[in-house]
């Protein structure tokens, strides 16, 4: 017996030490904060976009809070509200769009902004905690209730729609071009057939691609930020992806540049579960009264505005997209 | 450990240490102009200036990584124990006296050893979720982690059973216990012991597997390190971290196999054999 | 109907590359290995060390960290290397580690008369090594360089993270065209388990050939 509890003695103490790392590491989990909780203000020396993106705080304080007739017993909205917070799939990665600013912890962009508001509508707070989601788990996710919304460039399209339902569109965007900024000899899609184009794994580009720029070869990256250093490592001549994400891109990136227009129409929705009539109603009702009294133009002034010329568009109307 | 390393060569003379020196000499000047080589490298791209590493200095960023630090052994605790246990279960499985049950586990470890991870991971991305198999991120890749490595851990443990002495299997018997009480009683705690440094180096190789993540928008080291370089555009500098902080929590790891190793070395003592120390996990994947 | 039918030209082509990748892969790191193992015993002890931080790096970083920091970072550098060839190089690289510890292993178990033998007829180190020691290592552990084979192949898959169309990413363009996820990925599973049993065949049968039985 004793010679064994002398001999165990040693894993005794690496056991202890790594407890201890673990408890420390713990800590520092839950002083992170999860969701909405503002850390410390960003900036912090870290280079990158550093602020833009964020919507002012009035934006969130003026926004409009749902009446309580309007969340019966037993609605989804109901159960939002009890949780205290709205569970929302996105990225964290996309500028301007879902960025998280690792310094703070808080999710910015056009689609982490709306998706504050709808939680402000609903609970009366902007919480809401972001899952990561890739692209092609969404609907999954959806159908599971394992989020209550999507907010990620979420094209509305008949397939989807029999999985899952849309609210909106909220936005209208499209497919377009970018190229290295040196490049003169690509214009637009329509200079694409036959070259090297840089996508993203299971983004609408794969399939667009050889409709429209035919014998084009494709160079797949799992992640927009990993597709944008193939486009400036040379890896490709193009990078085919989203505009409003590509003009983010190429705002924070001075060797890239978008050229041309988006070639495709991609409207944007918001994706819910499909057998929740009542949910959707109410989340196109809240699109219809923050785009009636402005704060979606705001939102959109200090995000995509930034990088897209002209002022607000007009927001597309609701229920306008095949699916919506 | 250093004996056969030893005997390759004599101690050396006079000439022999000329030569050890000489060739220590060019060693270091190699190392050297390697290091100055990459160090030109970094500062001709500008990426030793002291603006693009002093976010790492900062207690924010630091705290950001240790939460996914923090993700990746959470995902890696949680796989050991699932595919511990289930790779005991195979394992007894395939040294099981029914015949139905050998060929079951037998079937499903040689599949899945021979199967990558990243397609498991696709699978439950994909095609599981028609099916009305959804899990959270977390389970998106724990789940095929387990599939993987609790067939890896089923080929540890049948090697360490087997490996132990039959005499102590017939004493247990000898002395009345049922098949299962001897499994349970005598076999399993004696082939755990042995088997420990070769289920600790296995952790490393399970740990690893975590950055896979990465593939599932799981915020583990990888996937958040994939985050901050998109947010601060300091590539080389992230990953660099990133990778340091792998390197620190596998080498601890790989060290506490090696202790054990050497603990079990002396509990067991040293078996001077011509043929090579047991390595129960010749069988199961080294690597993945 | 069959999803197959129509991609057969890009699954093949797909299958093709991993081949490609873990051929051109596993001579490299073998190679290496052996390289990494001579340092690891050879008699200058700066070298040893070396062959020791070599191996304890590269072992405990994950593949798809060090793919990622090659193939996304580095260039930042100025240094950029086509695709299939940055992959290969780091797949190589990890595996050596892999295959250098199963040859050290190897070298573990030859007999200690064999190079008290070499030594006494004046064999120097590289001589003893060369025709003495490796080729009885290499025997010993045909088996377990085999399994790194079979993983090193397994691996392969990573590099479709970093944007190389081999097998498993061709599976995965296939089943965004066509969304028959299960039969797709069920296929390509079958061909990787199709080529680690043709790994698991060659090195079996350069066992019973080779090795020596004591």
């Amino acid at each position: 017996m004793s010679i064994l509890t002398k001999r165990l003695r040693p894993r005794r103490t690496v056991a202890i030490a790594a407890a201890s790392v673990a408890v420390a590491m713990a800590a520092a989990g839950c002083g992170g904060g999860g969701s909405g909780t503002p850390g410390t203000p960003g900036g912090a020396g870290v280079p990158g976009l550093g602020g833009t993106g964020v919507v002012d705080q009035a934006v969130y304080d003026a926004a409009p809070v749902a009446a309580d007739a309007d969340i019966p017993a037993g609605s989804t909205m109901e159960k939002i509200r009890q949780r205290g917070k709205l569970l929302v799939g996105g990225s964290l990665d996309a500028p301007l769009l879902s960025q998280q600013d690792p310094v703070s912890g808080k999710v910015e962009g056009f689609d982490a902004s709306l998706a504050r508001l709808l939680a402000k509508y609903i609970i009366g707070r902007p919480e809401v905690e972001t899952v990561t989601i890739g692209t092609q788990t969404r609907e999954a996710l959806l159908r599971a209730r394992s989020v209550d919304t999507v907010f990620q460039t979420y094209t509305i399209t008949p397939e989807r729609a029999t999985q899952i339902a849309f609210a909106g569109p909220y936005l209208t965007s499209g497919l377009a071009v970018a190229v290295k900024k040196e490049n003169t000899t690509i214009h637009g899609v329509q200079d694409l057939a036959g070259r090297k184009v840089v996508v993203g794994t299971n983004t609408p580009a794969v399939t667009a691609l050889p409709t429209a720029a035919p014998g084009s070869e494709q160079v797949a990256f799992a992640t927009d930020p990993q597709a944008v250093q193939a486009l400036l490592q040379g890896r490709g001549e193009a990078y085919v992806q989203d505009f409003t994400l590509l003009a983010s891109n190429a705002k924070v990136n001075p060797g890239m540049k978008v050229v041309g227009q988006p070639f495709t129409t991609e409207p944007y929705g918001i994706g819910l579960n499909r057998d929740d009539a009542q949910f959707k109603e109410f989340v196109n009702n809240w699109l219809t009264k923050i785009q009636a009294d402005g704060t979606w133009a705001r939102v959109w002034q200090a995000t995509l505005g930034t990088v897209v010329e002209g002022g607000a568009p007009t927001p597309p109307a609701i229920g306008s997209a095949q699916g919506s | 450990m250093n004996d056969p390393q030893r005997l390759l060569f004599d101690e050396p003379g006079p000439r022999g240490r000329r030569r050890i020196r000489i060739a220590t000499v060019l060693g270091v000047l190699a190392i050297a102009a390697g290091l100055a080589v990459a160090i030109h490298q970094f500062a001709a791209h500008g990426e030793l200036a002291a603006d693009r590493w002093r976010p790492f200095g900062t207690w924010p960023i630091w705290r950001y990584l240790l939460i996914a630090l923090w993700a990746t052994l959470r995902a890696a605790a949680v796989t050991t124990v699932l595919s511990a246990v289930l790779g005991l279960l195979l394992a007894l499985g395939r040294l099981s006296r029914r015949r139905s049950l050998r060929l079951l586990a037998g079937a499903y470890v040689e599949i899945f050893r021979t199967v990558p991870v990243l397609l498991l991971i696709y699978v439950t991305l994909f095609a599981l979720p028609a099916y009305g198999l959804n899990f959270s991120l977390f389970w998106k890749l724990v789940v095929p982690l387990v599939v993987a490595n609790s067939a890896a851990f089923a080929e540890i443990f049948r090697a360490g059973i087997r490996a132990l002495d039959r005499g102590q299997a017939e004493a247990g018997q000898a002395i009345g216990l049922r098949p299962a009480q001897v499994m349970r009683l005598v076999v399993l705690p004696q082939a755990l012991v042995k088997l420990a440094p070769s289920l600790v180096s296995q952790l490393v190789g399970l740990l690893k597997d975590t950055s896979l993540g990465f593939v599932v928008s799981f915020t583990e080291l990888l996937y958040s390190g994939q985050v901050l370089a998109s947010y601060t555009h300091l590539l080389i500098q992230t990953y660099l971290v990133v990778a340091v902080l792998y390197l620190v929590v596998n080498a601890s790891l790989s060290k506490f196999a090696r202790v054990l190793q050497a603990r079990n070395g002396r509990l067991f003592g040293r078996r001077r054999t011509p043929t090579a120390p047991p390595r129960p996990d010749d069988r199961a994947l080294p690597t993945r | 109907m069959n999803p197959f039918s129509g991609y057969l030209t890009e699954l093949g082509h797909g299958l093709v590359t991993t081949v490609e990748l873990t051929v051109v892969t596993t001579i490299a790191a073998l190679l290496l290995g052996v390289v990494v193992a001579t340092l690891r015993i050879c008699p200058v002890p700066l070298l040893r060390t070396v062959g020791l931080v070599y191996v304890e790096v590269l072992q405990n970083l994950p593949l798809l960290a060090l793919l990622v920091l090659f193939v996304f970072a580095l260039p930042q550098l100025g240094i950029t290397f086509p695709l299939f060839t940055s992959a290969a190089i780091v797949i190589a690289a990890y595996e050596g580690a892999y295959f250098a510890e199963a040859i050290r292993a190897g070298i573990n178990t030859v007999g200690v008369g064999q190079a008290e033998a070499a030594r006494a007829i004046g064999l120097t180190f590289s001589q003893s090594l060369r025709y003495v020691i490796l080729p009885q290592a290499f025997r010993a552990v045909i088996q377990p360089m085999g399994n790194i084979s079979i993983a090193l192949l397994m691996n392969t898959s990573l590099a479709a993270a970093v944007g190389v169309v081999e097998l498993t990413q061709t599976a995965n363009n296939v089943n965004l065209v066509e969304a028959q996820p299960l039969l797709i990925f069920t296929g390509a599973g079958l061909a990787y388990m199709l080529l680690a049993l043709l790994i698991g065949l060659v090195t079996g049968r350069l066992e019973r050939r080779l090795a020596i039985v004591r």
